[in-house]
């Protein structure tokens, strides 16, 4: 184990090893042409797929008037703002203002890009570029992400373990617990389960860390 | 078949929005609860003594609970929306629409508090809220495992359309949705239903129209 603040992975030998990705979401839970809310540190993003598949992580804030772009809507490969309708493409640069079709919008238009990537199911983000691709858990996929009211070493606790990247047994199955940090000193939970588990199996690792959530929330607030 | 109305009411909105997904035509009566207080008016208690709207009226059938109210629609109308395929069918749609209960006195009662000033305790009722929405999050996701994307199978009853407006409404009381993937999807799936409707605060999905195309003619002349 190493003492960092920054996330870790396994490599092949189970010890851990830098990452300088953050998990973010679950790929299933953002399908094709659609937005969803996601955080980075004291960011909040805009996590978004386009039609083709690709997914982005931009900064939640249409340069315009200040609405959140995950509130958006996708049309082909394009992210529009809910507010106005004004359209962002590649890079974030503004392409499209629908009350003024004819214009060509200037370059300076522009939403911050954050990095993302894909792997193993999970949306990596990263604020500059990583010089390495997030973390693959052969034989795991992805299965539930929560948010916990409690600290993210908390989480780890009482997962048995420390930092980001956690391996841990829960309801009898062999899971890795990505923990992400939220703001207001919350935790986001991204668990991968056996790709091979039974819906019964996965029913009951669902209820195991709804179980997990209750009691380390419940210790939170007795020490508050 | 005339319904007593307000159109800030998430329980009158489930009946407009069902009405509208069945593709029947409902003869509205708006009630002017807010400011003027008209739902507690000799006439409406005439016709509801417990001061609540929505009400419905139809051939002599005075029905003032929202669910009943649903279930009238359908049976007469649309039966599929019953969910009465096999027993444990049934048993889930009544499930959900008791649950729709707790959402409305949690986070229908924490907005409330919130925009229409209604005594309360926030963070109790916040509290009472999370828990609910955290029931409901688990439960889609495992539906989701099953292929699912509604409350009782594969296709919408009047469950998901009872638990939807107040769900939907959640961050008005100052409970984010952020932290529900299945919960987001589920919105969209209903949302993108044949018919829906949009309520003030809930909005349709703009991806699914047309793109607006050119100023027309008419309008570029008046500018020149």
């Amino acid at each position: 184990m190493i003492e960092s603040d920054a996330p870790v992975t396994l490599d092949d030998s189970g010890d851990t090893v830098p990452t300088d990705w953050t998990p973010a979401a679950l790929s299933d839970d953002i399908p094709a042409a659609s937005a969803a809310p996601g955080q980075l540190g004291a960011h909040d993003l805009a996590i978004w797929r386009s039609a083709s598949g690709r997914i982005a992580a931009w900064a939640d804030r249409c340069p315009h008037r200040g609405m959140r772009l995950s509130h958006g809507f996708v049309r082909g490969e394009r992210l529009s703002c809910i507010y106005h309708g004004w359209g962002y493409g590649e890079g974030g640069r503004c392409v499209r203002i629908p009350a003024h079709p004819e214009l060509a919008p200037p370059e300076a238009i522009r939403v911050p890009v954050f990095s993302a990537a894909e792997a193993s199911g999970v949306i990596w983000v990263a604020e500059d570029a990583p010089d390495s691709p997030p973390p693959e858990f052969p034989g795991l996929a992805a299965f539930r992400s929560l948010q916990v009211a409690a600290a993210p070493e908390a989480v780890a606790a009482a997962l048995g373990g420390t930092g980001t990247v956690i391996e841990a047994t829960l309801a009898g199955l062999s899971v890795v617990a990505l923990i992400q940090p939220l703001r207001d000193g919350a935790a986001g939970l991204h668990l991968l389960a056996p790709e091979d588990s039974d819906p019964a199996a996965l029913d009951a690792l669902s209820a195991a860390v709804e179980a997990l959530r209750r009691r380390v929330e419940a210790a939170e607030e007795a020490a508050a | 078949m005339i319904l007593y109305d307000y159109i800030l009411s998430p329980s009158c909105y489930r009946v407009r929005l069902l009405a509208a997904l069945i593709g029947r035509r409902l003869d509205l009566r708006a009630v002017d609860v807010h400011p003027g207080q008209e739902h507690l008016s000799e006439p409406m208690l005439a016709l509801n003594p417990a001061g609540t709207i929505p009400v419905l009226s139809d051939d002599g059938l005075v029905l003032t609970e929202s669910t009943a109210i649903l279930s009238y629609l359908a049976a007469r109308h649309a039966p599929d929306w019953l969910g009465e395929d096999t027993p444990a069918m049934r048993a889930r749609v009544a499930q959900w629409l008791a649950f729709s209960q707790r959402l409305t006195d949690s986070a229908g009662a924490a907005r409330a508090h919130d925009m229409l000033l209604a005594p309360g305790d926030i963070d109790a009722l916040r509290g009472q809220a999370t828990k609910a929405l955290r029931e409901l999050e688990a439960a889609l996701s495992a539906a989701r495992r099953r292929g699912e994307s509604f409350l009782a199978g594969n296709r919408p009853t009047i469950a998901d359309i009872a638990c939807f407006p107040h769900v939907a409404l959640a961050p008005d009381g100052g409970l984010p949705l952020d932290p529900y993937p299945s919960i987001r999807l589920w919105m969209r799936a209903i949302r993108a239903l044949d018919g829906f409707v949009e309520m003030p605060g809930i909005h349709r999905l703009h991806e699914l129209k047309p793109e607006p195309g050119p100023m027309p003619e008419v309008i570029r002349k008046e500018q020149a």
